[in-house]
C-alpha cells in the first residue's frame, strides 16, 4: 500500500518536472531565435545574389548561396585594409591596457602607502560619469597633442585612438580583485630571498592572476574592435578606419546595397565570435569577477 | 581590503623606506596614471570650465559666465526665448529611456533563473544570448534597420498581427510616435544577456541551503523568491541598476547608428545633442554645459537607485 502511494506520487513528481522542463524549453526558444534571426538574416542576405531582400514569410535558408557580395565589398571599400587596422588598434590597444592595468593594480593591491585609497576610489569613481562628454576635451586634447599632424601619419592616428582606452578602470579593478587573492606569505618570502619588486610582479603576480588577465583581455578585445564613434571623430584618413567606423561609412555611402553592407557586417562580426566562442570561459569568468568582487 | 604587513612603512628605516616604497608604488602606476590624467582627469576639469565659456577650438576659449546654462533653459540673457528645444527634447528622452532599466532588470532576472538549471543544451541557450552583448552597435544599428525595415521581418509579423497596414507599410523607425520605442528594444535586446550573466553569477554565490531549508518548511516558489533569492540577489541588482541607469541617461550609439536623431527630432536624447553641439554645430563650451547637465542628472539617478536598494545590503 505505502509502497504503491510513493510511486504515485514520485510518478506525478517526475510528470510536472517534465511539464515544467518543456515549458522552460518553449520559452529558452523563443529567447534564442529573438537574440539570434537579426544574425541569421545578415548571414543569409549576405550569401543571396538575386531574389527580393525583404520577403513574406522572410527566408531562413539562402538559395544558390555565392560569395559575389564579399567580393563586391572588396572592392567598393578598402575593408581588407580596414580588417589589418582593427586588427592593429585592437592588439596594442589591449596589450599596453593589459600591461598598463597589471602593473597600477600591484601597488593597489599590495602595498602600503600614503594616498593609495584615495587614488583607488578616484579612479572607480569616474565609472559613473558619462565618458561621452569627455569626448570633447579628448578631442581637443588629441589636436594639441599633435598625433593628428600629416607627418606622424598612421602611427600618430592609430596611437590617438588607442591611448585614451588604455587605462582601464575595469581591468584595473579586476586585477586589483585578483591580486588581493595572492597570499602575502608568497610575497614576504620572494622579498626575503631579496626578489625586487618588478621580480615579483613578473614570476608571482602576473602567473597567478592570469585567468583574470585572460578575461579582461577579452573584454577588452571585443570593447576596441567594437568601437566606432572616437576614430569616426578623431580620423580624416577613410584609409585608416578600423572595420566598425568602416561600415558605418560603407552603409552610409552605399546605403541601398544591403546585400554588400550585410557582408561587411558579417566580415566584422566574424572575428569576434570566434574570438567568444574559442573563450568562452574567460569571459563569463571576467564578468563575475567584476560583480563578486 | 587586506593589506597587513605588505612593505610597511612604519618599520625601522623610517623616511628612507617611506621614500623607497614611494617611488616603487608610483612607478608601477605611472603609466596609467599619466594616460588617465590626460583622458579621464583632464576632461572632467576642463570640461567643466568650458561649461562657461564660449569656445570653437581655433581661438582660446572666452568666459561666458552662465551664459551658457541661460542658453539651454531659457532664463537669464535667454528668458524670453524659452529653454533650447532640441536639450528639452533629448533630456526627456533620456528620461524616457530610464524607463528600459526597470523592464531590463525583470527579464534579464527571470532569463537567468531559467538557465540557471542543470538541464541539457543549456551552454548553448546562455551563449546565444550573449551574442548580441559582443556585436558592435554599427552591426546592431545596421541590423535592426534591416528588421524594422517597411518591408522587413518586424513589420512582417505587426501586419499578420493587424498591426499595421500591409497596403502601406512604414518603418517604426520612421514613426515619430515609434522610432524611440523601437530603439529601446534594441537597447533590450542588447543588453539582456549582460545583464543575464551577471545575475547568473549573484544566483550561482546564494547559499543553496537556504532555499532547499524554506522548501522544507513549506515555503511555496513565490515565498522562496521574495524572501531569500530576491534578497539575495539585493547587490547584484544595484550594481545593474545602476550601470543600467546610467547608460540610459547617456544613450548615444543606438541612435547615432539608427536615427541620427530624427525623424522630426523625435529620437534626440542628452548626449545626442552634446554631441551635434559640438561635433556638428562646433560650440564645443555649450555642449560642455550640456553635458555638464547630464552628468550631474546621472549622478543624481545614481544615488537614487543606491539609496532605493539601500546600498545593496542584504539586510
Amino acid at each position: 500500500m505505502v509502497d504503491l502511494e510513493l510511486t504515485r506520487i514520485r510518478a506525478r513528481k517526475r510528470q510536472r518536472a517534465l511539464l515544467t522542463n518543456i515549458l522552460v524549453y518553449a520559452v529558452l526558444v523563443v529567447v534564442a531565435i529573438l537574440s539570434i534571426y537579426p544574425f541569421l538574416w545578415t548571414f543569409v542576405t549576405s550569401l543571396e545574389t538575386s531574389g527580393g531582400i525583404f520577403e513574406f514569410p522572410p527566408k531562413l535558408i539562402p538559395e544558390a548561396p555565392s560569395w559575389r557580395n564579399y567580393a563586391a565589398v572588396l572592392e567598393l571599400v578598402p575593408i581588407a585594409r580596414q580588417f589589418l587596422n582593427s586588427v592593429i588598434i585592437s592588439f596594442f590597444g589591449v596589450f599596453l591596457s593589459v600591461l598598463f592595468c597589471t602593473l597600477a593594480a600591484y601597488p593597489l593591491a599590495k602595498m602600503e602607502f600614503p594616498g593609495r585609497n584615495f587614488i583607488f576610489y578616484a579612479i572607480l569613481a569616474t565609472l559613473v560619469l558619462p565618458n561621452e562628454a569627455g569626448l570633447i576635451v579628448n578631442y581637443v586634447t588629441t589636436a594639441k597633442l599633435g598625433l593628428l599632424q600629416p607627418e606622424l601619419g598612421a602611427f600618430g592616428q592609430f596611437a590617438a585612438i588607442i591611448l585614451p582606452a588604455l587605462p582601464s578602470t575595469v581591468g584595473l579593478f579586476l586585477m586589483r580583485q585578483a591580486y588581493l587573492s595572492v597570499p602575502t606569505e608568497l610575497l614576504e618570502a620572494a622579498r626575503m630571498d631579496g626578489a625586487s619588486e618588478l621580480l615579483i610582479w613578473r614570476r608571482i603576480m602576473l602567473p597567478l592572476a592570469m585567468p583574470t588577465i585572460a578575461a579582461f583581455s577579452i573584454l577588452q578585445f571585443v570593447a576596441i574592435w567594437n568601437s566606432f564613434l572616437w576614430p569616426v571623430i578623431i580620423l580624416r584618413d577613410r584609409e585608416l578606419y578600423p572595420l566598425a567606423a568602416g561600415l558605418l561609412d560603407l552603409a552610409g555611402t552605399f546605403a541601398t546595397n544591403t546585400r554588400a553592407v550585410s557582408a561587411g557586417a558579417v566580415i566584422q562580426i566574424i572575428p569576434i565570435l570566434v574570438i567568444f566562442f574559442i573563450f568562452q570561459r574567460y569571459f563569463m569568468r571576467g564578468l563575475e569577477g567584476a560583480v563578486k568582487g | 581590503m587586506s593589506s597587513k604587513g605588505i612593505v610597511s612603512p612604519a618599520r625601522a628605516g623610517g623616511n628612507a623606506r617611506l621614500a623607497r616604497t614611494l617611488l616603487i608604488a608610483y612607478g608601477f602606476m605611472l603609466p596609467m596614471l599619466v594616460v588617465k590624467a590626460v583622458y579621464t582627469f583632464w576632461p572632467i576639469l576642463f570640461g567643466t570650465y568650458l561649461a562657461f565659456t564660449e569656445y570653437n577650438i581655433i581661438s582660446p576659449p572666452k568666459w561666458v559666465g552662465l551664459r551658457n546654462f541661460e542658453e539651454l533653459f531659457g532664463f537669464g540673457a535667454f528668458a524670453g526665448r524659452g529653454p533650447d528645444r532640441d536639450f528639452w527634447y533629448g533630456l526627456t528622452n533620456s528620461l524616457k529611456y530610464v524607463l528600459v532599466v526597470p523592464i531590463i532588470q525583470v527579464f534579464s532576472i527571470g532569463l537567468a533563473m531559467l538557465v540557471n538549471r542543470q538541464i541539457p543544451a543549456i551552454g548553448f541557450f546562455r551563449t546565444a544570448y550573449y551574442v548580441p552583448v559582443v556585436t558592435s552597435f554599427a552591426v546592431v544599428g545596421l541590423m535592426w534597420g534591416w528588421m524594422y525595415n517597411a518591408f522587413g521581418p518586424v513589420n512582417f509579423i505587426l501586419t499578420r498581427l493587424h498591426l499595421m497596414n500591409p497596403e502601406n507599410p512604414s518603418s517604426l523607425l520612421s514613426n515619430p510616435a515609434t522610432a524611440l520605442l523601437a530603439i529601446m528594444f534594441v537597447t533590450l535586446w542588447k543588453g539582456i544577456g549582460y545583464y543575464m550573466v551577471l545575475y547568473l553569477a549573484g544566483l550561482q554565490s546564494i547559499d543553496r541551503s537556504l532555499e532547499e531549508a524554506a522548501v522544507m518548511d513549506g515555503a511555496s516558489r513565490a515565498q522562496v523568491f521574495w524572501h531569500i533569492t530576491l534578497p539575495g540577489l539585493r547587490p547584484v541588482i544595484l550594481v545593474c541598476s545602476l550601470l543600467s541607469t546610467i547608460s540610459a541617461i547617456k544613450v548615444f550609439d543606438e541612435i547615432f547608428v539608427m536615427t541620427n536623431g530624427g525623424p522630426a527630432g523625435s529620437t534626440y536624447s542628452a548626449m545626442f545633442f552634446v554631441y551635434s553641439a559640438a561635433f556638428q554645430n562646433f560650440r564645443y563650451g555649450y555642449a560642455a554645459a550640456a553635458g555638464l547637465v547630464v552628468a550631474v542628472v546621472s549622478l543624481s539617478f545614481g544615488i537614487i537607485n543606491f539609496r532605493l536598494t539601500r546600498g545593496g545590503n542584504a539586510s
